[in-house]
């Protein structure tokens, strides 16, 4: 019952600041439509200059092609020889596709032109993309003319892409996204709770009164808590019903999986809130710890190849509550399984959170004892 | 002036007192440059495949063995297999995400490459992440086109080379340390100034700047000056560190880079400024500081994700944010060794962008000052 009024104390803190309602409740549903729009990795309209130093039909046909396809914008198409790095670093074109003519290749019915692809190396994961594509327009154009000359290819690959057979990225990220939101919403409104007590000299008050310390620490968390889970409601909600992603397993587990990841993350940011010791710091903190909990949870960048290259670092991936979380609405939403399939995530996020939270009582009976 | 310098010299002395935040600010982007340089990268290897081959064939032998040799596959044996061809088991470890792929040769494989008729391949790929069963299925293509080219002893029927610039090893480390120094720098500027005026009005010392002969646009600018240096002295640092750790490349001029970056900082700074006018507490305000722009400068700037696939009302977004703009300038002077007249626009719109937050500051404030009177 005491603990009632606690919580009540806290809601009405947020709920007397109209800002702070905005920031947690509309602000989020604006990011998650706003990102579910930009996070795209497809990578189309790749603008690229087209130099055709070729007098060979193929050229031009090739280069027909490439204007026609939406993974390019051809912007600039010139008949004389360029000097690519100075184009490349003016950062107009990402790349360069030369046609040449090379002596000797008189082996064919037709001249096949060379084709030298200069690109900007920076975005290297795009640029690699785009050669991809380039290549496989060459291949298909190829492939025609053989099938034509009655030369079919020898081997076809069939491609079946399941649980996302259209590759849209927001598939991948939108239910990610929430998660996101989820963090920075859950640990900015708690990571302050303690430092702003204390700051405006009101925690003794608390400390004083009939509360037990474990009232103080659940009324503390409660209420983001609650919060939390409302914005995991809109927010899915928004992806389910505005982006059509299919929620093909049970919410069920998604809330569970949600709930622990809460009771981990909050704790952590319970312990930032008794360890700083003013406001600023409490942000510093927090924002630093989000940019690590987000890059380390495989959902900007897989995670797959991280024991090779740094083992180190992996292991800190190993224990970001986020990442399990990510990979379990993952599973959820997109492939639609079953406890079967991310028992071993439940149980690992369920550990980071009983840990978590024993190591934040512990510290807060400390904080609470000086 | 002379006033303007007095509002400074406060900010100064709030900024010495608290020696712990400060070095906070210094060592923080340090940790992360230092994780994210090892640990962000879109490289792909050991994706594991699974292989049903129907056909054990000497041609089927050959493509698993290409597969095999590649860098970015590893064959694995499908666990629980029952009998050879098991498609359910393949499906399971589909499903568990034990394999990315599932490679199919049908049976009569190497019977249809004899008779000149097209074989046909099956490619069974898991989609869930959608970059990575893009890029997935571009290797598998090269792979096999490559394969069929060979039957025919066509290898060489269409020459396509590729030459990178700039990043001859496509090493990730230089596009997102680059990266990385830009969004870190915008964190830090707006969120040294985001609390400076809520926390003044929280604790309602606000009051006395209220009444005092300063004009709204010192009491601003003064607030925002001072954390300039700070945040220059961030940026260099997390600058050289990345050059002298990482080796990524400082092939433009250096002071180009840092005038631009001096730039950039008074663009985070004033946007900090104006978060904090606008927010009744520090908890609205660094909430607010970091939904405006932690996610946007990640997200939205080219950061990871290419802008040139985005729709044209959104790129127009993308222009307003400031993390854009320094990522061309930095990845440009700093890789590519461009100068200061290839980044004119860029420079310009940093520079608007300031005035702009900065100018709405002031007159959020005089609101503020006047709603008191």
């Amino acid at each position: 019952m005491r603990l009632f009024y606690l919580v009540k104390k806290e809601i009405l803190e947020i709920i007397r600041q109209r800002e702070l309602l905005v920031l947690l409740f509309l602000a989020p549903l604006i990011q998650i439509i706003i990102l579910g729009y930009v996070i795209t990795t497809d990578i189309k309209n790749v603008p690229v200059e087209v130099v055709n130093l070729s007098n060979s039909r193929a050229a031009s046909e090739i280069t027909a092609r490439l204007r026609a396809s939406p993974l390019f914008r051809v912007v600039k198409l010139s008949e004389k020889p360029e000097k690519a790095e100075d184009v490349l670093r003016r950062g107009e074109v990402r790349a360069l596709i030369e046609f040449r003519d090379s002596p000797g290749r008189g082996r064919w019915a037709w001249t096949l032109p060379e084709v030298h692809i200069l690109m900007d190396g920076i975005d290297a994961n795009s640029s690699q993309i785009a050669a991809g594509y380039v290549n496989g327009i060459i291949k298909d154009y190829l492939q025609e003319k053989l099938r034509r000359a009655g030369l079919p290819m020898p081997v076809e690959a069939k491609t079946l892409i399941r649980y996302n057979p259209r590759l849209r990225s927001i598939n991948t990220m939108g239910p990610g996204i929430v998660a996101l939101l989820l963090t920075i919403l859950s640990v900015f409104t708690t990571a302050f709770s303690f430092v702003r007590e204390r700051e405006q000299h009101t925690m003794d008050t608390l400390l004083m009164s009939r509360l037990r310390p474990m009232e103080i620490f659940v009324g503390k968390a409660m209420p983001a808590v609650l919060i939390g889970l409302l914005d995991m409601v809109l927010g899915i909600g928004v992806v389910i019903l505005w982006f059509h992603i299919p929620l093909r397993g049970s919410v069920l587990y998604l809330f569970l999986a949600s709930l622990l990841y809460l009771a981990a993350i909050l704790s952590y940011a319970l312990i930032i809130s008794t360890v700083v010791v003013n406001q600023s710091q409490a942000m510093f903190f927090s924002w630093f710890s989000l940019v690590l909990f987000l890059l380390l949870s495989g959902f900007l960048t897989p995670l797959e190849s991280i024991w090779a290259r740094a083992p180190a670092l992996a292991v800190l991936t190993e224990i970001n509550p986020l990442r399990y979380l990510i990979k379990i609405i993952r599973e959820i939403f997109l492939k639609g399984n079953g406890p079967a399939f991310f028992w071993r995530d439940l149980l690992a996020l369920g550990g980071i959170a009983v840990v978590l939270t024993s190591l934040s009582l512990l510290n807060f009976r400390r904080f609470i004892s000086k | 002036m002379r006033r303007l310098r007095a509002v400074m010299a406060k900010e100064f002395f709030h900024l010495l007192r608290d020696p712990r935040s400060l070095s906070v600010v210094f060592i923080m982007p340090l940790v992360q440059i230092f994780i994210f340089g090892y640990a962000i990268s879109f490289d792909l290897e050991n994706i594991p495949v699974a292989v049903i081959d129907l056909d054990h064939s000497e041609p089927s032998a050959r493509l698993i063995k290409d597969f095999e040799r590649s860098t970015v596959f590893v064959l694995k044996p499908l666990s629980g297999a029952r009998r050879e061809g098991d498609f359910a088991a393949a499906d399971r470890a589909l499903r568990a995400g034990r394999v990315k792929e599932v490679l199919v040769i049908p049976a009569g494989f190497a019977g249809r490459i004899r008779q000149g008729r097209t074989a046909e391949v099956g490619l069974i790929i898991d989609g869930s992440d959608s970059n990575v069963a893009n890029r997935i299925y571009q290797y598998n293509q090269m792979i096999i086109q490559r394969f069929a080219a060979g039957l025919k002893g066509l290898e060489d029927i269409f020459q396509v080379k590729t030459k990178v610039y700039f990043n001859p090893e496509s090493r990730s480390v230089f596009f997102f340390v680059p990266g990385l120094v830009a969004v870190i720098l915008l964190m830090i500027s707006a969120m040294l100034t985001a609390s400076s005026i809520a926390r003044e009005r929280e604790l309602g010392s606000v009051e006395l700047l209220f009444i005092s002969p300063l004009r709204s646009g010192e009491i601003i600018l003064g607030k925002t000056l001072p954390y300039v240096l700070v945040a220059l002295a961030t940026g260099s640092f997390i600058l050289f560190f990345s050059h002298f750790w990482f080796g990524v490349p400082l092939r433009g001029s250096l002071p180009v880079l840092l005038l631009f970056a001096l730039l950039f900082v008074l663009t985070g700074l004033s946007f900090g400024v104006l978060i904090s006018t606008l927010a009744p507490s520090q908890r609205v305000a660094m909430l607010g500081s970091v939904l405006a722009t932690l996610l946007p400068s990640i997200m939205l700037s080219g950061f990871i994700f290419p802008l040139d696939s985005l729709s044209a009302p959104l790129r127009a977004l993308s222009e307003i944010i400031p993390a854009t703009h320094f990522l061309r300038i930095i990845r440009g002077v700093a890789i590519k060794g461009a100068d200061l007249r290839h980044f004119l626009k860029e420079g310009a719109s940093l520079a608007g962008l300031s005035l702009i937050t900065l100018s709405l500051a002031v007159l959020r404030f005089t609101r503020l000052r006047r709603a008191r009177r």
